[in-house]
């Protein structure tokens, strides 16, 4: 019981080559730029410069 | 580090399978008790100086208990236990060290790692976390990492600066 607990708050980074940077587990994004606060428990943020939908990756690194 | 030892703000944790073990090293007066007693445990020679695997839970209780000042406090893992400690477990933190009876939940393990997204910079994480890149596997601990989010770093995927030179805006 104690393992399943530390693995949902566990936030695991994963940098994914050619591609966004990928978050998971228990952790609040702070946009300061746009000025938006969440804790969606899941992400894919933009590493390429090219997304149209900063800071959220939208698979432009793709093409 | 080593994965038993762990750093709070009051000092260090230790822990095995029952209890954790806070070490304080501001308020060591250097009685000796702990390393003349359980060498196996306690060796100021080694780093960790704290090796929570030496004894038996038992024993580890007993000369925490030893211990003259609030440098080394304990306390049960299953948080039910901790209640019922008796005043007999001297160095138990409810009576050593009663502002950390409830650090759990203010541990950074379970606190959210806060994700910060910079303007016209990079992504800053603070907290501990596990990193993944470039086929390398990462434990983060209270700590602050910066990953490129203009593509031109020279240092993929940290960030190194270079969003300025570009003119990056996003």
């Amino acid at each position: 019981m104690e393992e399943n607990n530390e693995k949902k708050s566990k936030v695991i980074v994963e940098v994914i080559e050619f591609g966004p940077l990928k978050i998971t587990g228990n952790f609040l994004i702070k946009d300061l730029q746009r000025n938006k606060e969440e804790s969606p428990g899941e992400v894919r943020l933009c590493r390429c410069g090219k997304s149209a939908n900063k800071p959220y990756c939208d698979e432009s690194c793709k093409k | 580090m080593e994965k038993n030892e762990s750093q709070y703000s009051g000092g260090r944790r230790y822990k095995n399978k029952d209890i954790t073990v806070y070490w304080k090293p501001s308020a060591c007066i250097h009685a000796s008790y702990c390393y003349r007693e359980l060498l196996e445990v306690f060796d100021p020679s080694k780093r960790p100086w704290v090796d929570m695997e030496g004894s038996s839970t038992e024993r580890i209780i007993e000369v925490v208990n030893l211990c003259p000042t609030e440098a080394l406090a304990w306390k049960w893992i299953d948080e039910t236990k901790n209640e019922s400690v008796g005043s007999d477990q001297l160095n138990h933190i409810k009576f050593r060290r009663p502002e950390l009876m409830n650090t759990e939940e203010n541990d950074s393990n379970n606190e959210p790692v806060s994700v910060k997204i910079m303007p016209d910079g990079p992504i800053v994480l603070k907290g501990s976390f596990t990193i993944s890149y470039n086929g390398n596997k990462k434990e983060v601990r209270d700590s602050m990492v910066s990953i490129c989010r203009c593509g031109v770093s020279d240092h993929m995927p940290f960030c190194d600066g270079q969003h300025r030179k570009a003119g990056f805006i996003g």
